[in-house]
């Protein structure tokens, strides 16, 4: 251990006066006083370093655009319709891509604007308008010509006895926001970490943009940006001097790119504050601009929701929805079920370092639960009696709130209409009908194994 | 239909134009082993911006030249009869051995930060996520590393250089020995020899090893001159006379390879350990313990293990206006390079022996230091 951690008062100054004392008493021929002078100025170096480093990370949370403490509000419940199409079976894999670099496919303009930089403060989660998404046409699971956006057959990684990544075969098309989903420590971030080399895979084969990596990372790597765990960067460095580092690294057109990055996530006006100085949220914006500095065809981000206040979350929600209507592929890898709901297409459930299910959201939930009707009426008990004379649902029970009708699964919406009809046509006065259906985290938590355990 | 652009669209705006097919253009030597000029200027600015390490550096390497001469320069300057000129060769060779001593240490935290920082600020995954060569990126390191080094020592030493070159005391002509016994200045063996011939009585004051018999004070004029009696010689010459402009020239060169040293070895030991600390500390150790003791105790059945120290090759090759810190090392062959005679304690190394001693520990710990950070999980 040591026992002074140069971290803490300055490495340098502590090194210097170390070997000072010692060159003296080992009788050097260097002069007391430039020692004397030299150790003097080294304290006080490193008494103003050690001032200047307290107080760096507050713990102020904001949205990223410099609105701290923002109200915050729980979000809203989902409500959907129950569909009647039956469950998804986990998508049965594909034979390994070929080798060979398909070309990207063209892309859609669609010319939405960027996130606003400093919207009223005043909003919660509650007063912020959904974010505006261009309609996409269904997620499709059939191979593309130019390979998936990500592809893994047999992908597995061991850290000594643990498998972290066990055998995962995951497709992720191309063009759509895809959640990888998985509670804490299923192995998420490790299968970023191998897919992008930042671990080597002990197992699988896998690729990216129909690359095969680790085979031609380089070439596919230029095409895909990434934050994984959380953004990082040289904290004394300012957000624009850290995206130069990283232009540097990536070569090309990328340090032509900066200005338009950081305008895009709303940080040009903090651009050279050095990042110690930013919160949580503007480090996850200025991980996107890093993000984007490729051009990228593929995102890959790793919670990044993380630190973020509600408005902050929406705001970062809007971008990850404007960059899938360019046309990019964002994985989105979260423990936040109703984040992945809001905001991707397609899911990949992860559990255990597997993935337990795969396939567009709707598709997912639509029949794992049928799913029930609230039904505000003038007679809820006329109406239940009703219902199950007729034998259209699974079942009715009254409650406080008035009839609620258990759907059969499989059922389609037209039983809904079928149900309104039978009571208005029996003279009951049907105030309102309300469809639910199960969620994502329902469903989640029914098919992964974690449910119960301790965390 | 749009025809394939020459290079990929800088801009980023949120209504992008279409994507064409292929039209992401990939850096052609982005796989490549070699750095960019770009990486390695972003690297100088990443270690140039660190407040810490720059006062360190300039504390260490500039300060003691500013402050001893500024100090002195003042005193002349104010008071010329109690205080003699800034320059003088005792100050030269006391300030080049602390730019040696200090130069090595603070280079060594130079490079271990620079093996580090990007790993503790968890910024190497991200230059790697980039598709970089991870070669390329230990690379830029090097010559960022030591732009900053070799910098500040050349400020340095051209300042010490001028000072004593232009502000310094009357050189004299001779050389002061042994019961103030004045010996012409600038003799080789030769012509040692033969003063010694021509002067018998004051050689034997001068020289003890040349002594007839004990006590005489008296030498034949055919007396041999000891190799130890010319090694006092040109001592007292090194302590003596300023150093001729190629010598300081010669000690500057060595000054420099001391430093790129110890930033190579920093680096390659910072990225095997991934610790800055514990990287510093073990070559501080290495510099103020092992060294000295290695190089000035000869320990039975061991003396070709002290021969692996780089710090002992390092002393060898020590150029011969510069005089140890500490005197009274045997000295060895050196003059390959720099005239030297070194500043051993120990029987010298073969000439062969000690150039690869040195370019083995820079190639070693450079090796060594590449390999995990190409293996190193990010």
């Amino acid at each position: 251990m040591n026992a002074i951690d140069p971290r803490v008062i300055s490495p340098h100054a502590y090194g210097a006066v170390r070997w000072a004392a010692l060159a003296t008493a080992a009788g050097q021929r260097i002069p007391f006083g430039a020692i004397l002078l030299i150790v003097v100025l080294l304290g006080a170096a490193g008494f103003g370093i050690s001032r200047t480093r307290r107080g760096r990370h507050g713990k102020e949370r904001d949205d990223g655009w410099g609105r701290r403490n923002a109200p915050t509000a729980p979000p809203a419940p989902p409500v959907a319709t129950v569909s009647a199409t039956p469950p998804a079976a986990a998508i049965s894999p594909e034979p390994p891509a070929t080798a060979d670099a398909a070309p990207a496919p063209p892309r859609t303009a669609h010319p939405i604007p960027a996130p606003t930089v400093a919207p009223d403060v005043t909003r919660t989660a509650d007063s912020i308008p959904a974010p505006a998404r261009t309609p996409r046409p269904a997620t499709s699971f059939e191979r593309p010509a130019d390979g998936w956006a990500v592809e893994t057959h047999g992908l597995t990684k061991r850290f000594g006895a643990t498998v972290a990544v066990n055998g995962v075969e995951l497709l992720v098309p191309r063009g759509v926001a895809f959640g990888y989903l998985g509670p804490n420590g299923a192995g998420k971030t490790t299968l970023i970490r191998t897919l992008l080399g930042l671990t080597r895979a002990n197992g699988g084969t896998m690729s990216l943009l129909g690359i095969p990596v680790p085979a031609q990372r380089s070439l596919a790597q230029a095409r895909v940006g990434a934050i994984v765990d959380e953004p990082r960067f040289h904290p004394h460095l300012t957000g624009r001097d850290n995206l130069r580092l990283l232009a540097a690294a990536r070569g090309g057109d990328a340090r032509q790119r900066i200005g338009p990055s950081l305008e895009r996530v709303g940080l040009a006006e903090r651009a050279d504050d050095k990042v110690a100085s930013y919160s949580m949220g503007m480090r996850q914006r200025l991980g996107v601009a890093s993000c984007l500095l490729g051009d990228p065809e593929l995102l890959i981000l790793d919670e990044p929701m993380n630190g973020l206040d509600p408005a902050g979350m929406h705001e970062m929600r809007t971008m990850i929805i404007s960059l899938v209507d360019e046309g990019r592929t964002v994985v989105l890898s979260s423990h936040l079920l109703d984040e992945v709901e809001r905001t991707c297409d397609a899911v990949a459930i992860v559990d255990r370092g597997r993935v337990v299910r795969q396939g567009p959201i709707d598709e997912l939930t639509r029949g794992t639960d049928a799913g029930s009707l609230l039904v505000d009426c003038a007679d809820p008990a006329r109406a239940a009696r009703l219902i199950d004379e007729a034998g259209i649902a699974a079942g009715t029970s009254l409650t406080d709130a008035g009839l609620t009708v258990t759907l059969p699964a499989g059922s389609s919406r037209e039983l809904v209409a079928d149900i309104n009809r039978r009571l208005v046509g029996s003279g009951i006065s049907v105030y309102g009908l309300q469809e639910t259906r199960a969620s994502l985290e329902e469903w989640f938590l029914s098919v992964t194994t974690r449910l119960g355990e301790n965390p | 239909m749009t025809s394939p652009a020459p290079t990929a669209e800088p801009l980023l705006s949120a209504g992008r134009s279409p994507t064409r097919p292929g039209r992401v253009t990939v850096p052609r030597r982005l796989g490549a082993a070699l750095p960019t000029w770009d990486l390695i200027v972003t690297k100088h600015l990443e270690l140039r911006k660190r407040r810490g390490l720059m006062i360190t550096v300039a504390v260490m390497i500039i300060a003691p030249t500013v402050l001893i001469m500024g100090l002195r320069l003042g005193f002349h300057l104010f008071d010329p009869a109690h205080y003699g000129p800034a320059g003088s060769p005792s100050v030269f060779n006391a300030i080049a051995n602390l730019m040696a001593e200090f130069g090595f240490i603070v280079a060594a935290v130079v490079g271990a930060a620079a093996a580090t920082t990007d790993l503790n600020d968890g910024v190497f995954r991200y230059l790697v996520i980039t598709g970089r060569s991870r070669l390329a990126l230990y690379l830029a390191r090097i010559p960022a590393g030591l732009a900053i080094l070799i910098s500040a020592l050349a400020i340095s030493f051209t300042m010490l250089c001028l000072v004593t070159a232009y502000e310094s005391v009357p050189q004299p002509t001779t050389v002061s020995m042994n019961n103030n016994i004045s010996v012409p200045a600038h003799l080789d063996q030769a012509q040692l020899q033969t003063w010694v011939g021509q002067h018998p009585r004051q050689a034997g004051q001068a020289f003890f090893d040349i002594l007839s018999g004990p006590g005489s004070g008296q030498v034949q004029p055919n007396a041999s001159v000891a190799s130890t009696d010319f090694t006092q010689y040109t001592s007292a010459e090194d302590t003596q006379f300023n150093p001729a402009p190629n010598e300081m020239f010669k000690i500057g060169l060595w000054l420099g390879l001391e430093i790129g040293i110890g930033f190579l070895v920093g680096l390659g030991l910072g990225s095997l350990t991934g610790q800055r600390t514990l990287s510093t500390i073990l070559l501080i150790g290495l510099e103020i313990i092992v060294t000295p003791i290695l190089a000035r105790a000869e320990i039975p059945y061991f003396l070709n293990g002290q021969r692996l120290d780089v710090g002992v090759a390092m002393d060898q090759l020590r150029p011969a206006a510069l005089a140890p810190a500490t005197p009274g090392g045997g000295g060895g062959p050196g003059g390959l390079l720099f005239g030297g005679r070194g500043a051993l304690g120990i029987p010298p190394m073969p000439t062969w022996s000690m150039i690869s001693v040195i370019v083995g520990w820079i190639v070693v710990w450079s090796v060594v230091g590449a390999w995990r950070m190409m293996t190193r999980d990010a």
